[in-house]
């Protein structure tokens, strides 16, 4: 731990006016609080002073004419970081962020300036750690056969041989909300009573442990945004939530020094940092000895402490509309050094705190600024995405460094809300309502991203054969028709989502590569897009304009869920769970409806068909949905935006939503459920197998169904339901259908019938068809035999046209009414243009 | 202390502090003056703009010497967050007060009456591509024929007469005691800063490397919340203008153990050459603000029509007697995003003139440029080539190490109007950070967002900018809501005159933010419109639509009218009829 880099030079500071003046006229500041290694001393020294010294408990404590931390600043060179140096011991703690604002509670048997009362604040700390029990525990009735939660904790601690206790502040507030408030006020205060607390208690458990233990505050009622600090929570505790932007490097920080005699080697006892220096002795202090100015800093055998500092900075949604992120210092110190990196979502407990800033390093005038920073207790990293990412696995908790764990608990009031929610029969259709409410119509293709934000359950096996539960969706259509906005809008909402665009993308981007360290030579291994949303959607627009070799990597990912990487000496398997949300533009950029589905979409089979849900997003003439396209489009213009929503669920409340269902819901097929999977799998199959198809039309395969349970499983999701019910599997495959226009597609063909894809086939049009079918009907049984030469179907056309006279009939026309009585069997189609009867 | 009571133009912190004493004197608590005004604030508000502080020419920023009352219009470029001082203090028996000041004037011991009080810090700089004419009214004459190549030298003669105006009205307003420095000297604690001070100030503007465009201000605001102010926004503030040039001597302060705090935002903010302003009063500038003296005529239909007719036939000569190109100019320059609907920004309208050529840009970009520049306030013309995608940094980014905001060249003021010249663009390779700016300009063209970049996320910015591409076929880096080729008759030149221009910036400037609505009836029959061009056309969409509304939106508004009539939608169809001819 011993480091060279100690400010040696600084030792040797002459004292400044400004520093002896603070010495003589200011009393000694407080205790060095959060520096915790360093407590045991002056709170050793503390606890004499109220034991044995002039002002003892209860006695007066002579008032501090200082107020602020100001005299510490001075020496900030040294150890400019140095939270206020260490009371020399004469006076037990004196608060002096209390004054100023609290003059009138300037009591002689309180501490000064504030309301404590040490021995008071003693007594309920006691009380508290001996006697506070979880409810847990209360409820076994045997309330009083059962140790109290903090000292079975502190029992822990001692077994573990570790140097805090972690205090919920919650449960201080729950026992003692009066002991609460003031541990909120003047922290510390409280805190280095807590310290000496334990420092009694940990003989009578355990007269054989030595080590001090600290106290760790977390979890306080209230949580600040770092936006609203001011001046008045200046030395008190907060809370805050924020993402580390950067940490300095690790400072040692000298707690003791030892010095030897040149002269005579003697070794001196080590000497504690006071004020935030240490003053070098002149003289040897060996009697014999007394050599002038022979001591020199023996580097590895002071005692160092860790210390670092980080920069907190809000979180984006924190941030106002209009607004940067503000930041604050952090000091951490010990354990809690390097126990976040950049980049970490972390909620810190700690104490406010602020310093004068010097005018110049050698001029005493300090300007009136103050520098202010968090006096770190306690750190608890978050969870890094919006919505919870984690899925049926156990939450890994990677929490504090204190190494309590804690989930992140939806707190129930919102957990209710949320299941009252879920008890809506209309739940589903509401949400669909909510999910991008400025995108015009697409009700199913929204369903179906609804299902993928919900995603299915993955299963592995005990093989270790692996089903995803993640599931794909690929969104392909004419230009124009919002799909890169539902893109936008699903990488708004989804965890961990990441954009990117197939153009601009290459195969390593979007996995995985080998980078070298600039600085070591190292290789190092970065992820790329899709490595980065594991456990969320990864979002590709343009999915047609990415290079083959970009999207032949997607092949590993959409299946296996693993980004394999080989080269440049580095083996690795990354984890890839990801939903992929592709959108594509057809080739040829518009719909072709002459072609079959799979030429128009242009991407290789085996790509597409590790989509779950391919939906084609088409342009079709109807007057309808013109009407309330422009309508829609009018109110945007020249209406307030807001008369335009409809009843939706906030993104807030869908993301909370979507969050607690990923991850406290986990359903499992019912046996009428897996049933109706069986029975419907077994007629897609048969669906696809008609006589005469020459294309290839895409089939069911064993994926299909794979899809199909996911997609219930998800449904069952979006109803808070355990069980996948029979409804569920229904509504899967007619999603699935819906996705692959399976409905309007010509299976023989393997064309879509454009007008089929509006469900509003009009009466008149319907009537029309079947006549034309009858029509067809019978002109085939008047010209083939059965089992006779086929006819081509312009003859066929030709012979319909003199029969319906006025009538116009196109080939079309004819093309779709041959096909229904192909699907009939009555007839089939050879050579793709010629009919035969069979 | 001073002997005068206070001058509220030389010697503000004078007044200042006379109003505190006043206060205290008065048995105010100072404890209750935190995050309130005690009557410094009201006194200059009164001076400002009851008394004749209103017409008297007080220092503009760039002029102005320490500890006067200045004058600062500027956007601020990043929030820097809070700062906590010493509010008030006791000398002795005394309470002084640091408000609007950074040092102390009265030696400050550590005593224990001291209060906290908090400030917010501003970054601001001069609204980027703000036009000289916004300035004063005399100038923009000076500025109008005037090219880039000159403007430096040009606008150094301008400051220094400014300048020596400047010093003419300190000293007719306050006779004798005149000279700010000679102020400070009797103050007595800042004797030595007078030659600083003189120095200081004059390299600040005419030092070699700074130049206008980078005279900054870091501005410190009280007892406001930060909420009411927001980036991008430009404000006018009137404030102490401080230096503190005893800060050049601590350039060490910096010690390395300082570690993380030395990130303090600060350090990279020297006082010599960042000057920091104490601001009493600040205001939300909007763009008619910038018009030098803004004629508060209510819009009258006649005059409006008339200044539009005059309008449209300037913008006909500049574009070679384009006609329907003018009309789009006219409506492109009236565009303003007023509503966003979920992603979608409402009342844009970016235009996109094709057909140019490397050729033609000379002939017709720079009239029109310059024509930009001079109706509208804020202007900035980019070039796009392949090496400046690859290398510019269009978007502003969090500088951690600096804990700073580097501003990026689409950190743009509302309003601005920026004009894109694709013609010298050619078949390269982008890297990924052309690939990353190309994608930035398409979300600005598109959703009116510029993604700011924190490192570890990224923020959207909502922005307003005014986007004309001048490109050889349609631009598909910058997707422009109007594709219209342009096809110029002749080679024309328009001589202006000065009050037109005032009339037409006047009319662009107040124009744009009227209210507006539309009838019911006439919402019908632009819906029966927009359905029958769909059945007709297939490929219409939403953006198509969007853009007939706007445009309808903007023609209606042309005439400064407030509800859209037939008229005028017919005219925008016949507009948009004329468009997609040329694009066949």
């Amino acid at each position: 731990m011993a480091s060279d880099s100690t400010p040696v030079d600084d030792l040797h500071l002459p004292m400044t006016p400004s520093r002896v003046q603070s010495a003589t006229h200011s009393p000694p500041p407080l205790p060095a609080l959060p520096g915790r290694d360093g407590l045991a001393d002056p709170l050793r020294r503390l606890r004499n002073s109220q034991l044995q010294g002039p002002t003892g408990p209860g006695s007066p404590v002579p008032k501090q004419p200082q107020p602020h931390r100001a005299p510490a600043a001075p020496m900030a060179k040294t150890v400019p970081l140095q939270p206020p140096p260490p009371t020399d011991g004469d006076v037990p703690p004196s608060s002096e962020g209390g004054d100023g604002y609290d003059m009138d509670e300037d009591r002689p048997t309180f501490v000064w300036g504030t309301n404590i009362s040490v021995n008071d604040v003693k007594v309920a700390i006691v009380r508290f750690l001996k006697n506070f029990r979880d409810e847990s525990q209360w409820n076994t009735e045997s309330e009083y056969l059962t140790e109290g939660k903090y000292i079975e904790a502190i029992k822990r601690v001692i077994e573990m041989e570790e140097d805090s206790l972690d205090v919920d502040a919650r449960n201080v507030f729950d026992y003692d909300s009066d002991l609460y408030a003031k541990m909120v006020r003047y922290p510390l205060e409280v805190l280095a009573i807590f310290d000496i607390v334990l420092m009694e208690m940990l003989p009578v458990i355990n007269p054989l442990f030595e080590k001090h233990i600290q106290t760790r505050i977390y979890n306080l009622k209230t949580s600040t945004s770092m936006r609203n600090l001011n001046p008045s929570d200046i030395e008190r505790m907060v809370s805050l939530k924020g993402m580390i932007i950067r940490s300095s490097s690790i400072i040692p920080e000298i707690r003791e020094a030892i010095f030897r005699c040149l002269v005579c080697g003697y070794y001196s006892d080590p000497l504690p940092v006071e004020k935030g220096r240490i003053t070098e002795p002149t003289i040897c202090l060996k009697e014999e000895c007394q050599a002038r100015n022979s001591l020199t800093l023996v580097h590895n055998r002071c005692r160092f402490t860790d210390k670092q500092i980080v920069r907190l900075q809000e979180t984006p949604d924190e941030i106002p509309e209009g607004g940067t992120p503000h930041t604050v210092s952090l000091l951490m110190h010990d354990k809690l050094v390097d126990a976040g990196k950049p980049g970490d979502r972390i909620e810190v407990t700690g104490i406010y705190r602020a310093m004068t800033v010097r005018v110049g390093p050698t001029q005493r005038t300090v300007k009136s600024l103050f520098k202010t920073y968090i006096d770190c207790l306690h750190i608890k990293k978050s969870d890094k995405s919006r919505m919870l990412a984690e899925d049926q696995n156990p939450v890994e908790v990677d929490s504090s460094v204190a190494g309590h764990s804690d989930e992140i608990v939806f707190d129930e009031k919102k957990v209710e809300q949320l299941k009252e929610l879920a008890k809506q029969p209309d739940i589903y259709d509401r949400l669909t309502r909510s999910l991008a409410p400025n995108i015009w119509e697409l009700d199913d293709v929204k369903k179906g991203l609804l299902c993928q934000i919900f995603g299915g359950n993955a299963l592995k096996l005990p093989s270790g054969a692996r089903f995803r539960g993640d599931i794909n969706i690929l969104l392909v259509g004419d230009p124009g028709t919002s799909k890169s906005q539902l893109l936008q809008y699903i990488h708004k909402l989804a965890p961990r989502g990441i954009y990117t665009s197939g153009r601009g993308s290459s195969a390593v981007g979007l996995t995985a590569y080998v980078a070298k360290d600039p600085e070591t030579g190292e290789t190092v291994l970065e992820s790329g897009a899709l490595v980065l949303s594991d456990r969320g959607i990864c979002c590709i627009d343009e999915f047609d304009k990415m290079s083959d070799s970009a999207r032949s990597m997607l092949h590993e990912v959409m299946e296996q869920q693993t980004v394999s990487i080989a080269k440049a000496g580095i083996i690795a398997s990354l984890n890839a769970r990801t939903s992929v949300l592709a959108c594509a533009n057809p080739s040829g950029s518009r719909y072709n409806p002459r072609l079959s589905v799979i030429d128009n979409i242009h991407l290789p089979p085996t790509l597409l068909s590790r989509f779950d849900l391919i939906y084609l997003l088409l342009d079709k003439a109807d007057e309808h949905t013109d009407r309330r396209l422009a309508k829609h489009i009018v109110a945007l213009h020249f209406e307030n935006p807001e008369t335009i929503q409809q009843d939706v669920l906030d993104l807030a409340t869908l993301t909370a939503y979507v969050g607690y269902a990923r991850k406290h819901i986990h359903p499992q097929l019912s046996d009428e459920a897996a049933e109706e999977l069986t029975r419907g799998y077994v007629e897609l199959r048969r669906r696809g197998n008609f006589p005469g198809s020459s294309k290839k039309v895409i089939t069911a395969t064993p994926r299909q169904i794979e899809s199909l349970i996911r997609l219930s499983e998800a449904l069952a999701r979006i109803r808070f339901s355990e069980w996948v019910e029979k409804h569920d599997v229904v509504e899967a495959f007619r999603l699935l259908e819906v996705a692959m226009q399976q409905s309007a597609t010509d299976h023989s063909t393997g064309t879509i019938d454009m007008d089929l894809i509006t469900t509003g086939i009009s009466a008149s049009e319907r009537m029309r068809r079947e006549s034309l079918v009858s029509a067809v009907r019978n002109i085939i049984m008047e010209k083939l035999q059965l089992g006779g030469p086929s006819m081509r179907l312009l003859e066929l056309l030709e012979e319909l046209k003199t029969q319906s006279s006025g009538n116009e009939v196109h080939l079309n026309d004819l093309r779709t009414a041959i096909t229904t009585l192909a699907s009939e069997g009555f007839v089939a189609f050879v050579h793709g243009d010629s009919v035969k009867r069979i | 202390m001073v002997g005068l009571a206070y001058d509220c133009l030389a010697n503000p912190l004078g007044a200042v502090r006379s109003t505190f004493e006043k206060a205290i004197a008065s048995g105010s608590d100072p404890a209750s003056f935190d995050g309130r005004d005690w009557g410094a604030v009201d006194l200059f508000r009164h001076f400002l703009f009851e008394d004749d502080g209103a017409n008297s020419e007080f220092c503009n920023y760039k002029m102005g010497s320490a500890n006067t009352l200045v004058r600062f219009r500027g956007m601020i470029q990043d929030m820097l967050g809070n700062e906590f001082y010493v509010g008030a203090y006791k000398d002795g028996s005394v309470w002084r007060t640091n408000k609007f000041t950074d040092v102390p004037q009265f030696p400050m011991d550590t005593s224990p009456d001291m209060r906290l009080w908090e400030r917010h810090m501003l970054y601001c700089i001069p609204v980027p591509g703000q036009n000289s004419w916004t300035e004063s009214p005399s100038e923009a004459v000076m500025y109008r024929s005037m090219n880039s190549a000159t403007r430096q030298r040009e606008k150094r003669q301008r400051l220094d007469v400014e300048a020596t105006d400047n010093m003419d009205c300190n000293v007719s307003d306050e006779g004798v005691e005149c000279s700010p420095a000679k102020k400070l000297k009797e103050d007595g604690h800042l004797q030595s800063q007078e030659s600083i001070t003189e120095g200081t100030s004059s390299s600040m503007i005419m030092g070699p490397d700074v130049n206008r465009d980078s005279l900054p201000c870091l501005i410190k605001i009280y007892d406001c919340p930060e909420s009411d102010l927001k980036l991008n926004e430009v404000f006018e503030f009137v404030g102490v203008f401080t230096f503190d040039p005893e800060f050049k001597v601590d350039k060490d302060e910096c010690d390395d153990f300082t570690n993380g705090f030395s990130e303090d935002v600060l350090v990279h903010f020297p006082p010599n050459k960042v000057p920091r302003l104490h601001c009493f009063i600040h205001r939300k500038l909007a763009v008619h603000d910038f018009l030098p003296h803004s004629p508060t005529v209510e819009p009258k239909p006649n005059l409006v029509k008339e200044i539009r007719e005059a309008l449209l036939r300037h913008l006909t000569a500049i574009l070679g007697n384009d006609g329907v190109a003018a009309h789009f100019m006219l409506l492109h320059l009236l565009s303003t995003v007023y509503s966003r609907v979920e992603t979608v920004a409402v009342g844009k309208l970016s235009l996109n003139l094709t057909c140019f050529s490397k050729e033609s840009v000379p002939v017709f970009g720079s009239p029109l440029r310059l024509a930009m520049k001079n109706l509208l306030p804020f202007t900035q013309c980019i070039s796009l080539t392949v090496d400046y995608l690859n290398a510019a940094s269009l978007a502003p980014r969090k500088d951690y190490e600096t804990n700073r905001l580097i501003t990026g060249a689409l950190q743009l003021a509302e309003g601005s109007h920026l004009i894109f010249d694709e013609t010298h663009l050619e078949a390269g390779t982008l890297n990924s950070v052309g690939v990353e700016n190309a994608r930035v300009l398409k979300t600005l063209m598109e959703l009116q967002k510029v993604e700011y970049d924190f490192k570890f996320y990224k923020l959207d910015m909502a922005a307003d900018v005014k986007m004309l591409i001048l490109s050889e076929g349609k631009s598909n880096i910058l997707p422009a809501d109007v594709v219209l080729p342009f096809h110029p008759a002749s080679v024309g030149s328009s001589e202006v005159a000065a009050e037109a221009l005032e009339a037409w910036r006047w009319y662009l400037a107040t124009l744009r933010s009227l209210p507006h609505s539309i009838e019911p009836e006439m919402q019908k029959v632009i819906e029966n419109d927009l359905v029958a061009a769909r059945q007709e056309d297939r490929k219409l969409g939403t953006q198509d639509f969007s853009r007939l509304l706007t445009m309808g939106r903007l023609m209606s508004m042309s005439f400064g009218e407030t509800s859209l009539s037939l008229e005028h939608w017919q005219m925008v169809k016949e507009l948009e009829r004329l468009r997609k001819e040329r694009l066949k």
